[in-house]
């Protein structure tokens, strides 16, 4: 409560000082859809004074009394312009985009300038119009594959979803869907990402310098906000594609009030198997499908109240029988998740964002032969809730606080096994139960004209509680044993601040100067056996044994632009601590997590990672793109992994370069190209090999001392669109004249790996032949993944 | 957990192509390899030999040529130390021909053709004993290791039967009922040895033979009760029909050697395993298996207490 109260006691100094202002808010939305625009500019030229809308379209903006030209700017390059009477507190909630020739070639990213007007630093925004643009891997739209192309963040491995931020792992990215957790961002072991573009609306990356509104991971935000639904009409759209199909349907639930939106997906990569799998085959019965479907209502109650109501499922069904061995396995996995959020506004300084979210993960693996039954299950369950203000006090700051709120239920293994009649004893499922609260506080103000500062604080706090039963392993002379935890037990409870602050120094030739520090804790695990992505991989919570991940962030950055803002550069250099990371033992195995603890397994130690990161975007005209280079090392340092002694990173990559142009011809074709060059990933190889009792055996060499080929990859696209209008004769006239039509197409056509570049997914010695025969070999092979890949999809809109 | 490996492997062999590459590994480092073993009325048997580099020559002289000559070994039982002596294939002390074939997997006759040399006594009061500890100490160009083995209380199997599999009504596995002793840690080991012999008048099986998998422990089941089967190993020859691959025939006589080892040994078998049904594979973390050796040797000091019965293919 003394925060809390400190808090207040903050705000209201601030408002003192600005009594006599008044402030004009409310919220911009588009004029063809109605959707609430991200990102808008409310820029008053006049007295140099701006804001920019929320994620949920809101702006307030504190002035002098007047009576002012005010711009609402969209990408830097359309403006609608509105004379405002200022003489009281204002609430002007503004369509856009109802002069404008066409709305739709209007970027919605308006944030052209905050490349060095903001105090963002390590944050970049996709649009997602880009995104549908670029080359797509089997023709799917993919969000994760793009934000692969930035600089700073890697790809686990070819066509993997995994992503690595300035030498953070897969663990420490928060991804938000509508400010819900997703814990498994994939599909097809990784291959494609769980967020259909079609229902995506905006993409936030915060690689660095995470502002206190965030928490609970170490390296990145990833913040995907849904569509929310077309509040003008009823619109459908869809595509059609090599391995995957999808349809989207919005319209509004009351004109102007309200609206929904539902968008499916489904692979049919099982009808074509079953296809290509004859009957009388023993693996007849083996199949492979994903969906996803993300369905979304919101409604406006009145000038001050909004609500959200948004949804994700999406599930992978893999099957694989042999009926000759009289074996098959089942292997569903997925997501469900849900948000419900209240927009409210108290006065034309106060906004309120209330949510409530229900996370939910599950994996199962099912395998049965002869009479031998076996089922693995795991998953992750959060119910959180989460209230967050935003507070403008005076045009000199923004006020962000609030408190966060996730109750965990984690079952990193549960396993029954059965044969015939006999149940083997596999323990009682694991469940860990605990609790992850903050509460924060940030002032984005300007010290002076040219300096701005965002400086926050997070608290945040995690109890591990019971149920709860503690296995201790014996050894020779020992037993096994165990304590038991009762409900409610708290078990172990960590806490701790969290500082963030970045800054801004504005420089004259329309550049900037931006550093930053952040510190974070993480109170949740990604336990993996394996060295990509998988669904196996277990989330594990913090416990007294597994303590949360530390991570501390600096870094600094010159940003410029040229081209009157058409061309963003910057520069940025970063150095990042990792404390209390996790890794398996050596020598552990999946069965190991049976009847014990996972944390009993595991072993702890720290990492670090620095580099430079170069990038240059151009923002608009027929050619646009980006291209990004950096340069960068990441170590890892465990007691208990490769004798104590400093190992590169899984992912560490020395060079990391990515190329993406986009070339709009005419409004009939777009073409586009994204070329990537990386160092090698490392791993772990055997350096000899010895033989016992007749068996060969290997010996490997130091943790990730071998570094595979580079990587390096050329995709290109064109997409063709239909005709906007078509031709009619005027009845009254018996003129020609032309007529919008109401269903569009395009067909994208995309060729992945152009040059046919055998990419190392990974290596591995193999031996083969008989050492008696004299005939024995061991050779290193290199395992590529995916050749050219042509692809076509055809997308519809009406 | 094996099997979504195996799954996953399989859905990147459809997609994936695969070519020998040259590629620098740094890190080899020349290790002794201690490969020794004492079980139940049989004296210990060590061989001596060397790591070799990755990219090193694999033909068997290559491979002849890494045993080492000239070490000092002793095993202890506790009370008594007992001193092993070089002897070589070209001049095996009588009777320890079959012996040293079989740990080197070949027959004897082939025996005859390899120059290799082991370690042994074969003083009868150093012969394995159950509940007996027995370490084992190397002394080699001024390096010395030592491992220490027990050789546990044998837990035998209390039934031993065949029965056809699924339709099939002259091939099926070999079963078996296991009583395991609760309340304590117990690692097996199967082996099986067909003794009848072919068309020639030639054993099936010249030694024993480890079935894919071999080793397991009571984790999933300590103190109960329970049938289990293994395959036949030999079973996956060329010319076998696929629906009797890995199946033992109507009319077989395998003997069946069921081991109990102890924990440390457990651990180095089962990483074994896993590392020879796993390598190569990029979802098992690479893992050097661990010992029971001092001294930073490769290798093991195995102590096994076996049952051994017979079981007879007939329904």
């Amino acid at each position: 409560m003394k925060l809390f109260y400190s808090i207040l006691f903050l705000l209201l100094c601030l408002s003192a000082s600005a009594q006599d202002n008044y402030t004009l808010s409310g919220y911009v939305t588009n004029a063809q859809d109605g959707e609430t625009m991200i990102g808008v500019k409310v820029f008053i030229p006049s007295i140099q004074k701006g804001a920019i809308t929320n994620n949920y379209g809101f702006y307030s903006l504190t002035v002098p009394k007047g009576v002012y030209f005010v711009e609402f700017r969209v990408g830097g390059q359309e403006t609608e312009t509105k004379e405002l009477d200022i003489s009281k507190d204002l609430r002007f909630d503004f369509e856009i985009g109802s002069n404008f020739q066409n709305i739709e070639e209007v970027v919605v990213d308006g944030k052209a300038e905050d490349n060095v007007k903001s105090t963002k630093l390590g944050q970049i925004e996709l649009d997602i119009d880009d995104v549908k643009k670029l080359p797509a891997f089997m023709g799917e739209v993919d969000i994760i594959k793009t934000i692969q192309l930035l600089p700073g963040v890697s790809s686990a491995a070819e066509g993997g979803q995994g992503f690595y931020v300035r030498g953070g792992g897969p663990d420490q990215n928060l991804v938000l869907l509508d400010e819900a957790v997703v814990y498994n961002a994939a599909h097809l072991f990784g291959f494609f990402s769980v967020f259909n573009a079609d229902a995506v609306k905006s993409v936030n990356l915060i690689k660095g310098g995470m502002p206190a509104n965030f928490g609970g991971r170490m390296s990145s935000v990833l913040e995907v906000n849904m569509n929310e639904g077309n509040k003008k009409r009823l619109a459908v759209k869809g595509g059609i594609g090599a391995i995957s199909s999808r349809l989207t349907v919005e319209g509004p639930l009351k004109k102007d009030k309200g609206s929904f939106i539902v968008s499916a997906r489904r692979t049919y990569i099982d009808v074509i198997m079953k296809a290509a799998i004859p009957e009388s085959s023993p693996f007849s019965g083996s199949s492979y499908f994903f969906y996803d479907m993300n369905a979304k209502l919101n409604y406006t109650l009145g000038k001050k109240d909004k609500i959200f109501l948004s949804g994700y499922y999406g599930k992978d069904e893999f099957s694989f029988g042999n009926t000759d061995d009289n074996f098959q396995v089942d292997m569903p996995w997925g997501n469900g998740i849900a948000a419900l959020r209240w927009n409210h506004i108290f006065n034309s300084k106060l906004f309120m964002n209330v949510t409530s979210t229900v996370t939910d993960y599950q994996f199962s693996f099912i395998s049965a032969q002869d009479e031998f039954r076996f089922i693995l299950n795991s998953g992750i369950r959060d119910f959180g809730g989460k209230i967050d203000f935003t507070y403008f006090p005076n045009t000199r700051h923004k006020v962000k606080f609030g408190l966060d709120y996730i109750n965990h239920t984690f079952t990193p293994v549960s396993v029954s096994a059965e044969n015939d009649e006999t149940v083997f004893d596999t323990g009682t499922a694991q469940k860990l139960k605990s609790h992850e609260s903050a509460a924060y506080v940030l002032d984005e103000f300007d010290l002076t004209e040219n300096i701005r500062f965002n400086a926050g604080l997070r608290y945040s706090m995690f109890q591990h509680v019971g149920p709860f039963t503690r296995f201790i392993p014996g050894d020779i002379s020992t037993p096994d044993s165990s304590i038991t935890y009762n409900k409610g037990d708290i078990i172990q409870f960590y806490h701790g601040i969290e500082p963030r602050i970045s800054m801004r120094w504005s420089l004259p030739d329309n550049s900037s100067i931006k550093a930053g520090y952040s510190f974070n804790y993480q109170y949740v695990h990604l336990t993996s056996l394996s060295a990509v992505s998988l669904p196996t991989d277990i989330w594990y919570p913090t416990t007294n044994l597994a303590k949360p991940q530390r991570g501390w962030q600096t870094s600094l950055g010159y940003f410029k632009n040229f081209l009157n803002n058409k061309l963003e550069t910057s520069v940025e250099v970063y150095y990042k601590g990792m404390d209390n990371l996790i890794e398996y033992k050596e020598g552990a195995l999946p069965g190991d997590n049976i009847n014990n603890n996972t944390d009993n397994l595991l072993v702890f130690g720290k990492g670090w990672s620095y580099g430079i990161e170069f990038f240059i975007k151009k923002t608009a005209g027929k050619f646009t793109g980006w291209a990004g280079y950096t340069l960068s090392k990441t170590d890892r340092l465990f007691a208990d992994i490769n004798d104590g002694n400093p190992y590169p990173a899984k992912y560490d990559r020395r060079h990391d370069l990515s190329i993406v142009g986009m070339y709009t011809l005419n409004k009939r074709w777009v073409f586009s190209a994204a070329f990537i060059y990386a160092t090698g990933n490392t791993l772990t190889l055997p350096t000899s090999w010895y033989v016992q009792n007749q068996d060969l055996l290997f010996n490997y060499g130091a943790r990730n001392s071998t570094r595979m080929a580079p990587y390096h990859r050329l995709d290109i696209s064109a997409t063709w669109y239909g005709k906007e209008y078509k031709d009619k004769t005027d009845l009254e006239t018996g003129e020609i004249i032309q007529v919008k039509k109401k269903l569009k197409t395009n067909i994208a056509f995309s060729i992945y790996n152009v040059y046919n570049r055998s990419n190392p997914y990974f290596l591995y010695v193999d031996n083969d032949g008989d050492f008696l025969a004299g005939d024995f070999e061991i050779k290193v092979k290199q395992v590529t993944l995916f050749p050219i890949i042509p692809s076509v999809t055809w997308n519809f809109e009406f | 957990m094996k099997n979504t490996f195996i799954l996953f492997c399989a859905i990147l062999i459809t997609f994936s192509c695969t070519k020998e590459v040259v590629i620098d590994i740094p890190g080899f480092e020349d290790q002794l390899v201690i490969d020794g073993s004492i079980e139940t009325g049989q004296p210990p048997f060590v061989l001596i030999s060397r790591s070799k580099d990755i990219y090193a020559p694999t033909d068997l002289q290559a491979f002849f040529n890494s045993f080492v000559s000239g070490a000092q070994l002793t095993v202890s039982d506790g009370t008594t130390t007992f001193d092993l002596i070089e002897v070589c294939s070209n001049n095996l002390p009588p009777g320890s021909e079959a012996t040293v074939a079989a740990l080197l997997g070949v027959s004897v006759a082939e025996l005859a053709n390899i120059q290799i040399c082991g370690y042994t006594s074969l003083d009868p009061l150093i012969f394995g004993q159950i509940g007996k500890t027995y370490t084992l100490t190397v002394t080699n160009e001024g390096e010395t290791y030592t491992g220490v083995t027990e050789i546990v209380e044998p837990t035998p199997l209390s039934n031993l039967y065949w029965k056809p599999d699924g339709d099939l009504t002259t091939h099926g596995y070999a079963w078996a009922t296991l009583s395991d002793p609760a309340n304590q840690f117990d690692g097996y080991k199967w082996e099986a040895q067909r003794i009848n012999t072919d068309i020639n008048g030639d054993l099936l099986d010249v030694s024993f033979i480890e079935p894919f998998s071999p080793v397991f422990d009571d984790q999933f089941f300590d103190g109960l009760t329970f049938d289990f089967f293994y395959d036949n190993p030999q079973g996956y020859e060329d010319g076998v029909l696929e629906d009797e691959a890995g199946l033992y025939a109507l009319g077989d006589t395998v003997v069946i050697k069921f081991s109990k080892m102890d924990r440390n040994l457990y651990e180095f078998m089962e990483k074994k395993y896993t590392q020879l049904s796993t390598a190569g594979n990029p979802f098992a973390t690479p893992t050097n298996i661990p010992n029971n050796l001092s001294g930073g040797a490769l290798g093991v000091w195995a102590g096994y207490s076996p049952s051994i019965d017979t079981l007879i293919c007939q329904p």
